[in-house]
């Protein structure tokens, strides 16, 4: 899959035409993106049907004739590799969900934020050409290690790799995987009013279903983050939604907190996951209480406490994985968590990427040739000092 | 990854062995389900040793919990070593499933 990718934009709306065409000029001249415009569901499809080259689609919710819902159950059928994307009004929780429910990769919101739109659609696109590689590579290799590439392909485009970073913050993210298994993410929501959503979260098992279980996780939690805000009833509410339809057992560990940059305060909400740190500019840490939460989706009406704290200028929080406490060295011995505070004892950690690298450096050294058997990830966010 | 059993009163108990993890959970629930008849209606998870249990492998315990459950018997885990009760802790395990220091601890509390 090489650009330009063609773009199926579909919309009521004349006016979205010129403005879609005005402000992704650049890159449409650049060769990146073709755009095609349909007015309606039907539309869409006689699109589909005719101009086979179509990669993705954008759609709006609410339209004449067929809706975005509707269109979404349709485009399957014309080609089940088509990515959807779907817009909709701010916190619209019920239509995001049955969105998500029919298979849309990921959502935007009302009023179109040109900025997020292009990031949206290159991970969209991304993910596409890697699963399309996946799928055709899939007859040369054995299944299972075919599976494992289609989940880490997977795992991999649904992580941010640029971070807004804000006035008096910074953020810093990465993932270190397992060759074979793994089912750790994390995300960054920007919200309004300038709050911050952080999330990191580890899924029980590997393959194909866990990545997809993965996928549906963190759709469901930047949902949820933006529709109701609360940590704690934003845990509650992805819950209920993993809850259902999951017999296979499938639970995965979340912490998330939100980010308050005009006073630095913190709440946040842990649904099984390992405790954060926080860490201060002299390099003292201490590990956020545990709140008791279950790890999500094992069983519904479950609530979760929510906390909160201040960070103070030159604070940082450092949220983690299991990969990185659990890891082994050759004597047996997991890293843990005092190891884990040392790094910070001799390195800063208000640049989140050097505080990242430097857990990353340790695990490694510490690790020895002992085989990294789980993904390790990490994610921090530092106030700054003034 | 083995699973060996033994009857204690009317309880079956379970026991395995070696870290629990992404590489052979698989193995592990095959194992348990084979062990585990549909006609039990108590059945302990002696954990005393294993040294290492990833979320992968707590899964299989959830699901064994799950199904005990459709079938109204009752499951305890039993005997778990310092690291493995910290990682019940952190995920809220130990309050969906029965945690027991001992064998006899756990069949006595199934027993009720």
């Amino acid at each position: 899959m090489e650009p330009p990718y063609k773009i199926l934009v579909v919309d009521d709306e004349p006016d979205l035409e010129p403005l879609m065409l005005q402000r992704m000029r650049r890159h449409i001249r650049a060769g990146r993106y073709t755009f095609v415009f349909a007015q309606n569901g039907i539309e869409a499809l006689e699109r589909l049907n005719e101009q086979d080259d179509i990669d993705m689609v954008l759609s709006d919710i609410n339209m004449p004739r067929m809706d975005g819902l509707t269109l979404l159950e349709q485009i399957p059928k014309v080609d089940p590799n088509i990515r959807a994307v779907i817009v909709s009004a701010y916190g619209d929780m019920k239509n995001i969900r049955t969105a998500m429910n029919r298979g849309a990769f990921d959502f935007v919101t009302k009023p179109l934020d040109f900025a997020d739109l292009k990031i949206t659609i290159d991970r969209t696109l991304s993910h596409m050409t890697e699963w399309r590689e996946a799928l055709s590579s899939r007859d040369k290799l054995v299944a299972l290690q075919n599976e494992l590439n289609v989940a880490s392909q997977i795992q991999q485009s649904i992580l941010p790799t640029e971070f807004a970073q804000g006035d008096n913050y910074r953020i810093y993210g990465s993932m270190d995987p397992a060759r074979n298994v793994g089912g750790d993410f994390f995300d960054v929501v920007h919200m309004e009013g300038g709050f911050v959503g952080l999330a990191i979260a580890d899924v029980s098992d590997k393959g194909v279903p866990a990545a997809l279980f993965m996928m549906s996780t963190r759709t469901l939690l930047k949902g949820s983050a933006i529709g109701i805000g609360d940590p704690g009833k934003v845990l509650g509410e992805v819950n209920e939604l993993l809850e259902e339809d999951n017999d296979a057992g499938m639970f995965v560990t979340v912490f998330y907190a939100v980010y308050n940059p005009s006073n630095g305060e913190l709440a946040f909400a842990n649904g099984g996951h390992n405790s954060p740190l926080i860490v201060h500019a002299d390099g003292s840490s201490t590990f956020l209480p545990l709140t008791k939460g279950i790890a999500l989706g094992v069983m519904p009406g479950l609530s979760y406490q929510e906390q909160s704290i201040k960070l103070a200028p030159g604070d940082t929080v450092f949220l983690y994985t299991d990969g990185v406490t659990e890891a082994m060295n050759t004597e047996g011995e997991e890293f843990g968590e005092e190891r884990l505070q040392q790094v910070f004892a001799t390195v800063s950690p208000q640049d989140p990427q050097a505080a990242n690298e430097a857990v990353f450096a340790a695990v490694r050294e510490f690790a020895g040739e002992t085989p990294q058997s789980d993904d390790i990830t990490c994610l921090a966010l530092s106030r700054s000092e003034s | 990854m083995g699973v060996t059993t033994e009857r204690q009163d009317n309880t079956l108990i379970a026991k395995s062995e070696g870290r629990i993890d992404g590489a052979n959970a698989r193995e592990f629930q095959d194992a348990l389900d084979a062990a585990i008849d549909s006609s039990e209606r108590a059945v302990v998870l002696d954990l005393e040793e294993v040294s290492y249990i990833s979320s992968a492998g707590l899964r299989v315990i959830l699901l064994t919990a799950k199904s005990l459950q459709k079938q109204d018997a009752k499951f305890a885990v039993c005997s778990l070593s310092e690291s493995i009760r910290e990682i019940f802790e952190i995920s809220g395990f130990d309050q969906i499933i029965a945690v027991h220091d001992s064998r006899d601890e756990a069949v006595d509390a199934l027993k009720n």
